[in-house]
């Protein structure tokens, strides 16, 4: 119980200081941090939709960045040659994320593990190839810049994300809104099959549950998390390429949630926020940061495979343990 | 304009040789250790930026077959020791770890050998008249090695005691070890050797590609192609994929795009993962 009130209030001090972030950097820091942490925020949410399938259903999905692609080429076209405005293209951008990950999902999730890890590099790569391919629409690596739109206009009152404050907010509060979701997912009597699924999939299917389709639906659900981190970052960058659906991006994503922890709320957080960190602060004098980001995902593996919040829990157990004595 | 989809052709069946020389030390991997080797594409890389290196400074390219391989062996083997040991019974996480075992080989390439791509001039000038086209005899002479190269690993395989030991291993694990097989020293040699094999193909593709820090990131994927289609675990199958699959691919993209070419291997790939898991040579196996 001692060990739920510590996370619960750790939980609220981080949110707490997220919200006052806008007025509290510009006085400590530079304010080109805020874009940062408006980055962190975002790719957050794409290493929670890794942990999701990982970390909850044991499935180690290695082509995230096609579903973030997706939402991130919705939001683009939406606003470039569709003309649907601010919530018509994230809408556009989130549900064809989803939808592809329906198709491909009932097909991957057929396949045991190491050709279900195979199959999503699989699939990332074959729309990365034809998204190359089709320049005319995706401008291959060159990409699709376009203008900021407005978020609402309500008589004199005009939000729109060209305000950085006003961006970072929008992003916190979906980013938020998520992972709210997630918690609720999570110990939902979904989440708890879904454990049942991850913990022992024969078992699972012989006290009737159909594990085709909870696997299917996990699969949705994490594909439509990484739509919108995409269509949040094409909104943020005001940009989309070709280049953030290769498969490097999922398997960057997949360090950052096995980092931070899988199989935990904060995990994905915590993971993407100290990588995101690092390559800030070491890319400024020293450009080889991928050396990192390599050294640290195989350190990780080997000696803390929970990852942080997961050693973070053990040392919290053993200590209420401690004091129960 | 049907030369030149000949040449295409030949020119796949070309670097089929060489893919199917490097897919077969990611099957052998694969195989034996359970590892999904995401950082395979980078030991080929490893191997051309070695040949160039030792061709730049002694202007010998001959014996990098000899030093490469030896280098590519050790480094392989340390890895095992170092690294993927430690992560037994762990396979995701394995994957993870050749993910960030390939970042830090693109990284340290790219700090000491430079960013910039390069050319290596190609240790036998020379051309000769291929149905009317002019084609490199250097190309004729990698597809040789190649071949010979393969012929040799399934000799080892087949015909020595380390060989033997190692098809036991991939069998089944528990009773080679029962059976007295220090299955531990067959670990790091599989992977030394699926690293020395990957090098090998890097040496051979040197002259007649660009010489990149990110040229295993094109190979990898050809390379599981390989794997993929011709059955995972089965060698012979493995090797007759990834020349077939090169060979289509040179004539497609006759046709075509490299490209477009490029997606009809990867459509052919998740369907054979789908629908016949075990391979299209499931003949070849024994």
């Amino acid at each position: 119980m001692k060990l739920l009130m510590v996370n619960k209030t750790l939980t609220h001090l981080l949110f707490a200081s997220l919200l006052a972030a806008p007025w509290v950097i510009p006085v400590i820091g530079d304010a080109f941090w805020m874009s940062i942490l408006t980055e962190i925020l975002i790719w957050s949410c794409f290493a929670a939709s890794i942990n999701f399938l990982f970390g909850y259903v044991g499935l180690l999905s290695f082509g995230q960045a096609l579903y973030f692609g997706f939402g991130m080429y919705g939001v683009a076209l939406g606003l470039t040659m569709l003309g649907l405005g601010f919530w018509g293209s994230f809408l556009l951008g989130v549900s064809s994320a989803g939808l592809m990950a329906l198709i491909t999902g009932a097909l991957a999730v057929r396949l045991t593990w190491h050709y279900f890890a195979i199959i999503t590099v699989v699939f990332s790569l074959i729309f990365y190839f034809i998204a190359l391919t089709i320049k005319p629409i995706t401008g291959g690596d060159d990409g699709i810049n376009f203008a900021a739109p407005e978020i609402i206009k309500l008589g004199d009152l005009t939000l729109t994300i060209s305000n950085p404050t006003t961006q970072y907010f929008f992003i916190l509060a979906v980013v938020a809104l998520l992972f709210f979701i997630f918690k609720r997912l999570v110990s939902s009597p979904l989440g708890k099959s879904l454990m049942a699924v991850r913990d022992n999939e024969t078992r699972a299917a012989l006290i009737g549950l159909n594990v085709y389709r909870l696997k299917l639906t996990a699969f949705v659900i994490s594909g439509i998390f990484a739509g919108i981190s995409g269509a949040l970052f094409a909104l943020f960058g005001r940009y989309a390429s070709v280049s953030y659906m290769f498969y490097h991006v999922s398997g960057e994503g997949v360090v950052w949630a096995i980092l931070g922890g899988a199989g935990t709320l904060a995990g994905p957080f915590i993971g993407t926020a100290l990588f995101i960190l690092i390559r800030e602060v070491i890319s400024s004098y020293w450009q080889h940061y991928a050396l990192i980001v390599g050294a640290v995902a195989i350190l990780v593996v080997i000696y803390a495979p929970k990852g942080i919040v997961g050693m973070w829990n053990q040392i919290l157990l053993k200590k209420s343990e401690g004091d129960k004595k | 304009m049907s030369s030149t989809i000949a040449v295409l052709a030949i020119n796949g069946l070309v670097f089929g040789l060489i893919i199917a020389l490097i897919a077969l030390g990611l099957s052998i991997i694969f195989g034996l250790l359970d590892v999904i080797n995401l950082a395979h594409g980078d030991f080929f890389m490893v191997g051309t930026v070695l040949t160039y290196v030792i061709f730049t400074m002694s202007g010998l390219f001959w014996p990098a077959f000899i030093l490469v391989p030896l280098i590519g062996f050790l480094l392989g083997a340390l890895i095992q020791k170092l690294v993927m040991e430690r992560l037994r019974n762990a396979a995701e996480l394995s994957i993870v770890a050749t993910f960030g075992l390939s970042m830090i080989i693109q990284e340290v390439v790219r700090m000491t050998f430079g960013a910039a791509p390069k050319r290596l001039v190609s240790p036998i000038q020379g051309t000769f008249n291929l149905l009317g086209v002019e084609y490199d005899i250097y190309r004729i002479v990698a597809a040789l090695i190649s071949a010979a190269a393969i012929t040799f690993f399934f000799l080892f395989l087949n015909k020595t005691k380390l060989g033997t030991w190692m098809r036991a291993v991939r069998h089944d694990r528990n009773s080679a070890t029962a059976l007295g097989i220090p299955t531990q020293s067959i670990f790091w040699i599989t992977f030394g050797l699926g690293f020395a094999m990957a090098t090998l193909g890097g040496i051979v593709a040197a002259p007649i590609t660009t010489v990149d820090f990110r040229a295993g990131v094109d190979v990898l994927p050809f390379c599981f192609m390989a794997v993929i289609i011709g059955g995972l675990g089965n060698l012979p199958g493995t090797a007759a994929a990834a020349v077939l699959l090169s060979f289509l691919e040179g004539v497609i993209s006759g046709f075509t795009d490299p490209t477009i070419a490029r997606i009809f291997s990867l459509v052919l790939m998740s369907a054979v993962l789908l629908f016949r898991p075990q391979g299209l040579f499931k003949g070849l196996a024994k």
